[in-house]
């Protein structure tokens, strides 16, 4: 990991005109940079998050191949402790095989926060470009934030719930609606600081219109930090995905989640606690993954 | 037998990692001595090492900088090699450094008095009511009226230069013995400029304070220092008394940075003279000169070898060795002849009593708003520049906004060619907005970093829906030849282009959709002096082969001068004074005008610029600011 201050670049930084020193040294390719994406993806810090996330999406993905126990079918054997024969990770309280229930667990978790924090983002990155069309507009999506925001995260679930009955859809509601401002405000900031930009005044300037003026010269600038505040949503969504399951309010059982996998095995905490340690790991190296991957990004884009 | 120098800098080398591993040398093998109560100028453009070495002596390099050879002795001890708690009782105590930008080095939650004490305590100075005695009386030493009082305010209650004069207060708490002012006016104006440099004149004199002055201006040199090292691509190429070396510079590099200063005594149409090339890349330089790319009289071995600093007579030393069995000036840069220019033709736009006002959030805002522009009249002719000049705040780039219709005018008329623009329709809008196009004085913020050059010369093309894209590409091609560039540049990003090749994206860019008037903001004021005279020479260039009207606004009077027909003076958004460039500059009628004249700096020793002028008291200190209220048009 390189430090991001002390290029050469910083050393004229106090002289008037940074004329030669911010040529940065030279690249191999003058033209194109390296996609910063690019980039953080193969400093260790990425390449770290990228190997965790995709070993937990490929682990949700292939659970058919991986596993042959129907997660949902019981059987008589209950609380197999881990290393039993046909069941690597034991059994739960009804007989289930664990392995194949956080297997499926990460799938149907996969598949919440897969539709959830798209739809989130996009629904968040529509709201602000409406509030950059007016500040009529603004304010009315600004003070929709407010009202959104000051639900904290599990309120605004259990709210969500008792109108819609718990399930899948309002697990996905929940978390494309916390994600909404979270985004609107971030690419709303993003849109406010780029208008400001010196190229956008020379854009209209040289005739540039409205829309053009968006979508070449505002959007792209605006658009590093939202890749980033993805990354970030995904451990967020698995997480509130997790404890609306936990709580009993996300998906139904039997189907199982990671969230829910994890509730039913609190009842047993004391006599077995691999129960929980199952679904925990997918957690955490979910999670772990995605933040690592979150941070490789920020710190990339922002050089 | 002399005493032995305070500060002994011998073979200072300083590297930086870049991002992809690679060691870069910003400075390479620097040596000088100060001595007690001594001035230093250490001038050079932008990547010449200067605040790099500012930096390096308090051990205070940024990211991954580091000191890889030399020693910097201070009264015979090493700080190169010191530790962190060596440093510190250094900082501060024994060096007082001033940084450029006032407006950012003070804690805007901190009262001046709590700024100046803080220090004071830290240097372990007397009990509570000594230290604010003391504060008290370091605001007084430099100038700040009413310092008792002053001491509770916070930095926003102090103006520009008050805030330099608290950072140099700071600078001077622990009495160092020397101070070090890294482009301490740089961020001023030019008045402000000329209280700060008398200041740390002052200073010097009787406090015995050693001064070095990191700048890049020459004038501030010839103005405040006795004696000058000339710094380029990290090395020293020039090392020598003041008045030597600015009238007899040694170095082709010194003889190229002199000639490209503009001279307020040069009449107008005097074409500037530049070094051609860019200063240089210090990942690329190689072991040779740092300037050889770029030198008139380089020879050969300045290309292999890195050249040592040879005493010449008048105690000048130069890197150059040809310079020492050299009589002649080392370059004579083509004689500053007047640039033809052709006779202005018709008006193509007026502007009659433009207003703009800022209106602030918050009641408080909405009750006093902000009068930027305050009746504004001025026309210009086709093949004409027309100079703006004034300092910050007085409406220059507003007037530059309304004028491109960047920003809607409150009120008055703007016509082109007699038609009425000043509120176009839709349709009208894009014509207007074709013959009026701008160029901004920062040329790195006003490039879109995503898109390449040829991309963003095209982007005025498109959006006028000018030609085809093969019509399109050819005229990318043909305005980037038009501006100096080559035609390749096209596919290259903005980051990897120097600030002058910018510079000439930028204009390219305004040329592309064919305009008859181009307004430009401050086109060279963020750009290095060698630099400045080939943009300006371009801007006059495309002039007369385009015959464009030209609004330069700049707060550089030499530079106006020399580019403008005629000059407007602007001061609180209002034009003071108007007339023909010579005229103005030769004699001025308004007492602010004179104040803009007097604060001039000339890059000659112990010349003062204005001597025509009514030198003394700046008037603008004394003439009252009712006094600007009769508007005038230019």
């Amino acid at each position: 990991m390189t430090a991001s201050a002390g290029t050469p670049v910083d050393t004229s930084a106090s002289t008037p005109g940074p004329a030669a020193a911010s040529a940065p040294a030279p690249r191999p390719a003058a033209g194109r940079r390296r996609s910063p994406y690019r980039a953080a993806l193969s400093t260790p810090r990425g390449a770290a998050g990228l190997a965790l996330t995709c070993l937990v999406v490929l682990a949700g993905v292939l659970a058919p191949l991986l596993t042959g126990h129907d997660p949902t079918g019981q059987s008589g054997q209950g609380l197999l402790a881990p290393g039993a024969p046909g069941h690597p990770l034991g059994t739960d309280d009804l007989g289930r095989d664990l392995l194949s229930r956080v297997l499926y667990g990460i799938r149907a978790d996969l598949g919440v926060i897969a539709v959830a924090v798209p739809l989130g983002a996009a629904l968040g990155c529509l709201c602000a470009l409406l509030a950059a069309v007016h500040p009529a507009a603004d304010t009315a999506v600004q003070r929709a934030f407010d009202l959104v925001l000051a639900f904290p995260g599990l309120i605004l679930a259990l709210a969500v719930t008792a109108v819609l009955g718990p399930g899948r859809l309002p697990v996905i509601l929940v978390v494309a609606l916390a994600e909404i401002p979270v985004f609107g405000r971030q690419l709303r900031a993003g849109i406010l600081v780029q208008r400001g930009r010196e190229y956008v005044t020379a854009a209209r300037v040289g005739g540039t219109s409205p829309a053009r003026l968006l979508t070449r010269h505002v959007l792209p600038n605006a658009a590093d930090p939202l890749v980033v505040q993805f990354a970030v949503s995904l451990t967020v969504a698995v997480f509130l995905e997790g404890a609306m399951s936990f709580l009993g309010v996300g998906v139904r059982p039997p189907e199982p989640t990671l969230g829910n996998v994890l509730g039913q095995a609190m009842p047993y905490l004391d006599r077995s606690p691999h129960l929980a340690a199952g679904p925990l790991t997918a957690v955490t190296l979910l999670v772990l993954g995605l933040s690592l991957l979150a941070d490789a990004l920020n710190r990339e884009t922002r050089r | 037998m002399t005493p032995p120098p305070l500060l002994d800098v011998r073979g200072l080398t300083v590297e930086f990692t870049a991002p992809d591993g690679a060691a870069v040398r910003a400075v390479r093998d620097v040596s000088f001595t100060l001595r007690r109560g001594e001035t230093l100028a250490v001038v050079g453009e932008s990547g010449s090492g200067k605040s790099t070495t500012a930096l390096a002596l308090t051990g205070m390099l940024p990211g991954t900088g580091r000191i890889t050879a030399g020693r910097v002795l201070l009264d015979g001890r090493d700080l190169a090699g010191a530790g962190e708690p060596l440093l510190r009782t250094v900082r501060g105590a024994r060096i007082g450094m001033v940084f450029q930008d006032p407006m950012t080095a003070l804690n805007p939650f901190l009262t001046a008095g709590q700024h100046l004490t803080e220090v004071l305590r830290a240097h372990g100075h007397g009990g509570r009511a000594a230290r604010t005695a003391r504060a008290a009386e370091l605001l007084a030493l430099v100038g700040i009226p009413d310092p008792r009082r002053r001491l509770d305010d916070h930095p926003h209650q102090f103006s520009g230069g008050q805030r330099q004069r608290v950072l140099i207060a700071l600078a001077l708490a622990a009495e160092p013995d020397v101070l070090l002012a890294d482009e301490p006016t740089t961020a001023l104006d030019a008045t402000v400029q000329d209280q700060i440099l008398t200041l740390l004149d002052d200073l010097n004199r009787h406090t015995g304070t050693a001064l070095v002055v990191i700048t890049h201006n020459m004038g501030v040199v010839a103005r405040s220092c006795a004696r000058v090292l000339v710094m380029y691509g990290g090395s020293v190429v020039e090392d020598g008394p003041t008045a030597e070396v600015l009238t007899r510079p040694a170095h082709p590099y010194t003889a190229g940075l002199l000639a490209a200063v503009p001279r307020l005594s040069a009449p107008s149409g005097t074409r500037l003279t530049g070094i051609p090339g860019a200063p240089p890349d210090l990942a690329l330089l190689g072991e040779g000169c740092a300037f050889a790319a770029r030198c008139p009289a380089a020879e050969d071995s300045c290309r292999t070898a890195a050249p040592p600093l040879l005493a010449l007579p008048g105690g000048v030393r130069a890197a150059c060795p040809p310079a020492k069995d050299r009589t002649a000036p080392p370059w004579t840069p083509p004689p500053p002849g007047p640039a033809a220019r052709p006779a202005p033709g018709p008006v193509v736009l007026t502007a009659e009593d433009l207003r703009k006002v800022y209106r602030r959030r918050g009641r408080a805002g909405r009750k006093h708003p902000r009068t930027a522009l305050d009746g504004v009249s001025l026309t210009l002719a086709a093949g004409e520049t027309l100079g703006v000049v004034g300092e910050s705040g007085s409406g220059k780039s507003t007037l530059a906004r309304v004028l491109a219709h960047a920003h809607p005018a409150d009120g008055g008329i703007l016509r082109l060619r007699g038609e009425d623009i000043t509120r176009p329709a839709r349709r009208h809008r894009h014509t207007a907005r074709r013959e009026v196009q701008m160029v901004f004085q920062d040329p790195y913020a006003s490039l879109n970093p995503r898109l390449t050059v040829g991309e963003i010369v095209a982007e005025p093309l498109i959006a006028f829906g000018l030609g085809d894209r093969a019509a399109r590409d050819h005229r990318v091609t043909g305005l980037l030849r038009q501006v100096g560039l080559d035609p390749a540049t096209a596919h290259r990003l903005p980051r990897s282009l120097s600030g002058g090749q910018r510079q000439r994206v930028g204009i390219a860019r305004a040329l592309a959709p064919g305009p008859s008037v181009l307004i430009c903001d401050e086109p060279v004021s963020a750009l290095d002096v060698s630099v400045q005279a080939q943009i300006t020479g371009l801007l006059t260039d495309l002039q007369r082969e385009l015959g464009l009207a030209l609004v330069f606004i700049a707060h550089d009077l030499a530079v106006v001068r020399q580019v403008s027909h005629r000059i407007a003076v602007m001061r609180q958004g209002r034009i003071v004074e108007s007339g023909p460039a010579d005229e103005v500059c030769e004699r001025p009628r308004h007492p602010y005008t004179r104040a803009l004249l007097a604060a001039a700096l000339s890059p000659v020793p112990g010349v003062h610029p204005s001597s025509g002028a009514g030198t003394g008291a700046p008037p603008a200190a004394t003439a009252p600011a009712g006094s600007a209220s009769r508007a005038v048009s230019a």
